[in-house]
């Protein structure tokens, strides 16, 4: 059998069990299913510039919690507004973002990096949390309709947490291939080399500060659809949801514990998180101090996360075969 | 017109009183930044965690005083622990690194403290002697807990300077900062130092939060706005300068308590605007010499 028709064969088997997921593990976790995608999938935007750029962004919040609010606030306001409209105005709210924030962003790197997003994170929380007549405030934005997606014949109620489901995975899916696709074009070379030596990649000719902030805005306008489905999922959008520092922090702890180094790491790690998540909550109410706690091992004994441990172990498995024989 | 004078006057005091304290906790901060080139996210946890301590022998001895010393110790000791068992393993793994494992450091003690006292407000008492106000001539009253936090931060700084500016120590600390490798090479255990200064700086954030206990009462959630107000006086000030921090710290304190008074609503944005203009015209802040 050639290898394309076997690749062909896992791909079907993974759609089918995809679809059929949700009929299998009943609603709850159906529910459970959605927040991992949209948790993997803000992990990988997020690593987009963690892993691939060198970035450590802490403000990743600004984009989501962007996008939340602008599919939440034209929810509220303007009648009858289309599903695809909301995915489209959650893009282009962080879109805008990311181009107003993107020139000051792109001249540093390292700490001095991390600290303006998280001021940039900061200011916005703080605004929506002040500008309560527009925002809410920490009551936030709720009871908007969900409009259901328009096929032409007939109308998808996406209120169904099944059809939720198969729509997340779609728009969500897409992001993921998307962003996938992305790292294999010549530009996703050029960020793993502003990663490695930003100074010989400008000496190549290459615009290293329109490379940052272009993946800077890539990243953030990704997050901004995921703040999108958020707002579209939870019918709640409020400032500690979609806006504190821990909103930016627990996507950055998924991507690191699964694994920077490779581009499915994070989805691995925001997976491993809700397994932790599961099984903590059983026992303790401390659900960040476990978490916390993995954080720091991760950080101090396995930096490449649980798919650079995995790496390791084969490496180790295949050197002894090969001792054996 | 006596009146406005007077608010002015203590919306000034009031900025100095925040501004010292700020400035308590970041020189600290910057100290560790300039030799170690990390941005210390769980710096202020230290000061939340001081505060919990002053809580904690309260409610043993019953006396300020006695917390007042107890406390920044203890909090110094887990500093100096932290830096000896956590930081300096991922020192290699480079600044990334580093600044994962601080943050994720602020997040165990965030919620190791929830774990032992609980979510809610505790409340200190100012002790008895130095409860009620003082007038300051032009009717203005001003509560004298406040202007002790003034002595007690002025005492400590010039503490502070005078080791870091006459002893034989202080000529290592200012050496390493400005050239880490340098001093190494030269045949001083930096590492120790630099446990040493990681030490000194949780204990300065130490004080401050003791300090600040009775001022803010003492709740998990009290080092959000000092740390961030921090983060902004150290890269406004510049990394690594401490006279940049002090010119930084005392500005954002009266823009604090000013702000307050005439755009309650912007006061956070003032702050971080101001340290977004300041990175924008220069990067490295106010007296740093090199980009963070």
């Amino acid at each position: 059998m050639s290898g394309k028709l076997k690749l062909t064969i896992y791909w079907l088997i993974g759609l089918i069990i995809v679809i059929i997921l949700p009929h299998v593990i009943g609603i709850v976790y159906t529910n459970v299913l959605v927040t991992f995608m949209m948790d993997a999938v803000f992990a990988l935007s997020i690593n987009l510039l963690l892993g691939f750029t060198g970035l450590l962004s802490f403000g990743h919040a600004m984009f989501f919690g962007i996008g939340a609010y602008a599919a939440a606030l034209s929810l509220t306001h303007i009648q009858g507004f289309p599903l695809i409209g909301v995915i489209f105005i959650s893009a282009i709210s962080a879109l805008l973002l990311a181009c107003i924030v993107a020139p000051l962003l792109a001249r540093v790197t390292g700490t001095a990096f991390a600290m303006l997003t998280l001021a940039f994170g900061q200011l916005l929380y703080v605004i929506c949390l002040k500008f309560r007549e527009i925002t809410g405030g920490e009551d936030g934005i709720a009871g908007y309709d969900t409009p259901p997606i328009h096929l032409g014949f007939t109308n998808v109620d996406i209120t169904d947490p099944t059809n939720f489901y198969y729509f997340a995975f779609v728009v969500l899916g897409l992001l993921a291939f998307f962003m996938w696709w992305l790292v294999k074009t010549p530009f996703g070379s050029v960020m793993i080399s502003i990663r490695d030596n930003a100074q010989r990649v400008e000496y190549l000719g290459y615009r290293v500060k329109h490379s940052k902030a272009l993946v800077l805005i890539i990243s953030g306008t990704v997050t901004g659809i995921v703040g999108g489905v958020y707002a579209l999922f939870h019918n709640l959008v409020s400032t500690d949801g979609v806006l504190t520092i821990f909103v930016s922090f627990y996507p950055l702890m998924g991507a690191y514990i699964g694994g920077i180094a490779s581009f499915f790491g994070p989805i691995f790690g925001a997976g491993l998180l809700h397994v932790f998540d599961e099984l903590t909550s059983r026992y303790t109410e401390r659900v960040d101090l476990v978490n916390g706690l993995i954080f720091i091992l991760v950080v101090m004994y396995a930096p490449y996360g649980a798919v650079g441990l995995w790496w390791s172990i084969k490496a180790w498995l295949f050197k002894s075969k090969l001792q054996k024989a | 017109m006596s009146s406005v004078v007077g608010m002015y006057i203590t919306q000034g005091i009031h900025g100095l009183v925040y501004g010292m304290l700020l400035f308590l906790v970041s020189s600290g901060l910057t100290l560790i930044f300039g030799m170690m080139g990390i941005l210390n996210l769980a710096h202020a946890s230290f000061f939340m965690l001081a505060a919990y301590f002053c809580y904690a022998v309260l409610q043993v001895t019953g006396s300020f005083w006695t917390a007042l010393i107890i406390a920044p110790v203890f909090a110094a000791f887990f500093g100096v622990l932290a830096e000896r068992f956590l930081l300096r393993k991922v020192h290699a793994s480079g600044h990334i690194a580093e600044l994962l494992l601080t943050l994720g450091m602020s997040l165990v003690i965030l919620e190791a403290v929830k774990v032992f006292w609980g979510t809610e407000s505790l409340i200190i008492t100012v002790p008895e002697s130095l409860t009620g106000l003082v007038n300051l001539g032009l009717d203005i009253n001003y509560p004298i807990y406040r202007l002790f936090i003034i002595v007690i931060a002025c005492v400590t700084l010039i503490f502070m300077a005078l080791i870091l500016f006459k002893t034989r120590l202080g000529k290592i600390v200012r050496a390493s900062v400005t050239n880490p490798q340098m001093v190494s090479a030269l045949g001083i255990n930096t590492p120790v130092v630099f446990m040493l200064v990681f030490g000194i700086g949780t204990w300065l954030a130490g004080i401050a939060g003791v300090c600040a206990a009775p001022l803010l009462t003492v709740f998990p959630g009290m080092a959000d706005q000092m740390g961030m107000d921090c983060f902004v006086v150290v890269v406004t000030g510049g990394l690594g300068s401490l006279l940049g921090a002090f010119i930084a710290a005392l500005g954002i304190g009266e823009l604090n308590a000013f702000g307050v008074q005439f755009v309650p609503r912007l006061v956070p944005v003032i702050t971080f605007g101001f340290m977004v203009i300041v990175l924008a015209i220069k990067p490295t802040g106010f007296f740093g010499e090199r980009e963070a």
